[in-house]
């Protein structure tokens, strides 16, 4: 092959960008319509979202399918939550829609991305407000994203269940905003009262990711290592764009100590560990992961990273009592497995770990009480349904209790009050529609199936809030 | 002071991958004059092409000698097609950035879409640890480290010591220039796409091993600390892309040390200000290839 010709050849200069000829003219000419049609596109996308960001109604019983809003990351490092949760919406609506759905509507679901990022956020709630008539509830919204997106749905008057445990929704009260999983700093002390009274550590380092959802647990673990007696040896921060963790996993390793806590999504996680454990000569040093570490992507990208058999014997995570057998769980499971294709089709991995995990358990129980409410209300409009999602969790007076949608609408038909109870267990909500739930002890199976390992006393929790 | 020791261990290690990923950048924009933002993407494109391969139970290496020539033919296509366009129909280069910048998302979206949003690892051992006063680095890291060195110094041969390298050269300094001097630029242009994608295929593999868990977006951070290690050394000078990888990568790991870790970027990018603000050009900065 040669490089050079062998005569030179003399190339016309380009046209030059200076003096104005008839071309030149119409290409000025063609971009002032350009730009004026780009104003005029701008103008009117701000004009479609300030109306819509207006104008939005919630939906009455007019016609056509309700649909519940997933507005959780779906890219990014935090992106396979969105999907988590999808799984748990098509779950609960393919068996609400079995059943006939609600007031004559079926239910669907529609993801709105966020990026787990506020300023993505913020723009993606708005969308969903102006381009979704017939929003009847949203999930999701995660503690990446709820404090910018929790007042913005309180505003358009929208029911929202969310996945996040920020200790800012602990005592702020938002009428329309509902939430089924605990804060992060009782998580905080749930994991200092397993590592003090389960597994008797004395040695703590803290890892976690550089998110605000993982983030906020940092605190209330200081100072409930502190008032427990224990020793942190060392705390470090994980950025989760970063693509290696080596100097954060040697200073965990130099630092000795018998256990780490940690919640780092994305990518992250899978690599730290797998550091430490490389810069450990092979061994890994125990974890004790926070409930959102009991994921599908979380299980497979970790076990992945450092072995199935390394993460089944040294992981155990704190999460909410979730039911595994009984009334509750079948039509659970039931529900979890006639999408199953569709579940382990996506990024929410395996149908095992999904069904422990509290994003499909919570969520789905969330949804499973906005249907009925609406049916006890007669009503789609969340302003009139959403008073009933607390009788029916909580239960009045009388109540039959229900661990279904088909059962709570069976019983709602005869006229009867009701207690929906899921495989979340029983709520109680408090004046800010939070139901913190009571704490176990989860680990991983050898296949991915989140075991539970033991339990939580509530004296021992108290020791160490 | 063993983790301040340990830490210039890994920095060397990240260094290396850096400096394969970075070089290929420069040396494609020297020539293309295209800042390719979506070099990241492709990056990643190779890795998850190495993964696939890695699964059929084939060795990772073998794995990235796959990824190289998919990563050469992928950066060809982007630019043949792409961005050679645009520059004929007189784009302007911070369009062509912007251009790029598209590219880098449907390549990121499309993995996404295609292999989900859960994070994948290569099936493969990280080889026995190796302490040396202080430094602990595996085999498979110093495998990372030799291979970078080899791929240096190959380049710098090329560059040197062919009748390839000086056209490219000259291509890089007068595009306009270097044709009417008899040499064929659509060829030589052609030639580097495909071994700075080459250099891009095997830059994504061992960012994933070194990495040992990735997913789409996972080069996102990695691209600007390219960028800071092409704009530290001066862009489109390879030996320059050499230098800022190293002190990029061992400033980010030694800052870990002393300041909170998830700042260990900043570091880094304090020492890019002060180098520009020194020598604008950066530190290599000639106007030409090498």
């Amino acid at each position: 092959m040669r490089w050079f010709h062998r005569r030179p050849e003399i190339t016309p200069m380009p046209p030059s960008d200076e003096g104005i000829d008839g071309s030149d003219r119409r290409v000025a000419a063609r971009g002032r319509r350009l730009s004026a049609a780009a104003v005029a596109l701008a103008l009117g996308v701000a004009a479609a979202a300030t109306s819509g960001a207006i104008a939005f109604t919630p939906v009455s019983a007019a016609s056509g399918p309700l649909v519940i809003g997933d507005l959780a990351p779906f890219t990014g490092p935090d992106s396979a939550l969105g999907g988590y949760y999808i799984a748990s919406c098509l779950a609960a609506t393919t068996a609400i829609n079995k059943d006939g759905g609600v007031l004559g509507h079926q239910l669907t679901c529609q993801s709105f991305d966020t990026r787990g990022d506020p300023a993505d956020a913020v723009p993606a709630a708005n969308q969903m407000f102006a381009t979704t008539p017939n929003l009847a509830m949203v999930i999701g919204c995660t503690s990446d994203e709820a404090a910018s997106v929790v007042p913005i749905m309180n505003t358009h008057k929208m029911v929202s269940f969310c996945m996040t445990g920020q200790s800012e929704f602990d005592h702020h009260h938002y009428p329309y905003f509902f939430r089924l999983v605990p804060p992060d700093l009782a998580e905080s002390y749930a994991m200092v009262a397993i590592a003090k009274y389960t597994k008797h550590y004395k040695k703590i380092a803290l890892a976690f990711g550089n998110d605000i959802g993982s983030q906020t647990f940092v605190n209330p673990a200081l100072s409930s290592i502190k008032k427990a007696g224990l020793k942190l040896t060392a705390n470090v921060t994980l950025d989760l764009t970063a693509s290696t963790f080596r100097t954060e996993a040697e200073t965990v390793v130099q630092s000795h100590p018998q256990v780490i806590f940690t919640e780092a999504l994305g990518s992250a996680e899978a690599t730290f560990l797998s550091e430490v454990k490389q810069l450990n000569g092979g061994k890994m040093i125990p974890i004790i992961g926070t409930s959102a570490t009991i994921d599908p992507s979380w299980y497979s990208s970790v076990a992945a990273a450092i072995g199935k058999s390394t993460l089944s014997k040294n992981y155990v995570a704190d999460n909410l009592v979730t039911a595994t057998s009984g009334p509750a769980y079948t039509p659970f499971y039931d529900a979890m497995h006639a999408v199953a294709s569709q579940v382990t089709a996506d990024d929410s991995g395996s149908l095992a770990t999904l069904l422990s995990g509290p994003g499909a358990v919570h969520l789905f129980d969330g949804m499973n009480l906005a249907a009925l409410a609406m049916i006890m209300s007669k009503s789609t409009v969340p302003s009139v349904y959403k008073a009933d999602i607390l009788k029916i969790g909580d239960g009045v007076k009388g109540a039959v209790v229900v661990h279904s949608f088909a059962a709570g609408k069976a019983a709602l038909a005869k006229g009867k009050a009701i207690r929906y109870i899921g495989p979340g267990g029983p709520t109680s909500f408090d004046s800010y529609h939070d139901s913190p739930g009571i704490f176990q002890i989860d680990g991983y199976g050898p296949n991915g199936a989140v075991t539970v390992v033991g339990g939580i006393t509530t004296a021992h929790y108290r020791a160490v809030q | 002071m063993s983790l301040f020791i340990a830490s210039i261990g890994f920095g060397i290690v990240t260094a290396s991958v850096l400096a394969i990923a970075s070089v290929g950048f420069t040396v494609q924009f020297g020539v293309t004059d295209v800042l390719n933002l979506a070099y990241a993407s492709v990056m990643i494109a190779c890795a998850y092409i190495a993964y696939l391969v890695n699964q059929t139970g084939q060795s990772v290496w073998l794995a990235m000698v796959v990824a190289a020539i998919a990563g050469g033919v992928i950066s060809l296509v982007i630019n043949k097609y792409i961005y050679a366009p645009f520059q004929r129909r007189g784009t302007s280069p911070t369009a062509v950035v912007i251009v790029s910048l598209g590219v880098l998302l449907i390549i990121e979206f499309t993995i996404q879409a295609m292999e989900g949003a859960a994070n994948v690892s290569y099936t493969m051992s990280q080889g026995a640890t190796y302490t040396l006063g202080g430094l602990t680095l595996t085999g498979v890291q110093l495998v990372i480290i030799g291979l970078s060195l080899a791929f240096m110094v190959g380049l710098h041969l090329l560059l040197r010591y062919t009748r390839f390298g000086k056209a490219m050269r000259a291509t890089a300094a007068d595009r306009t220039l270097a044709r009417n001097c008899g040499i064929r630029t659509d060829r030589v242009i052609t030639l580097a796409c495909l071994i700075t994608g080459a250099l891009c295929g095997v830059a994504g593999t061992v960012f994933a091993i070194n990495s040992g868990s990735f997913g789409a977006t996972s080069a996102d951070l990695f691209l600007v600390l390219i960028l800071a290690a092409v704009f530290l050394g001066g862009p489109g000078q390879p030996y320059g892309a050499m230098l800022g990888a190293l002190v990029i990568g061992v400033a980010t790991e030694v800052s870990a040390v002393f300041i909170t870790s998830d700042y260990k970027y900043v570091s880094a990018f304090v020492i890019l200000l002060v180098i520009l603000a020194v020598r604008p050009r950066g530190i290599f900065n000639a106007g030409t290839i090498g």
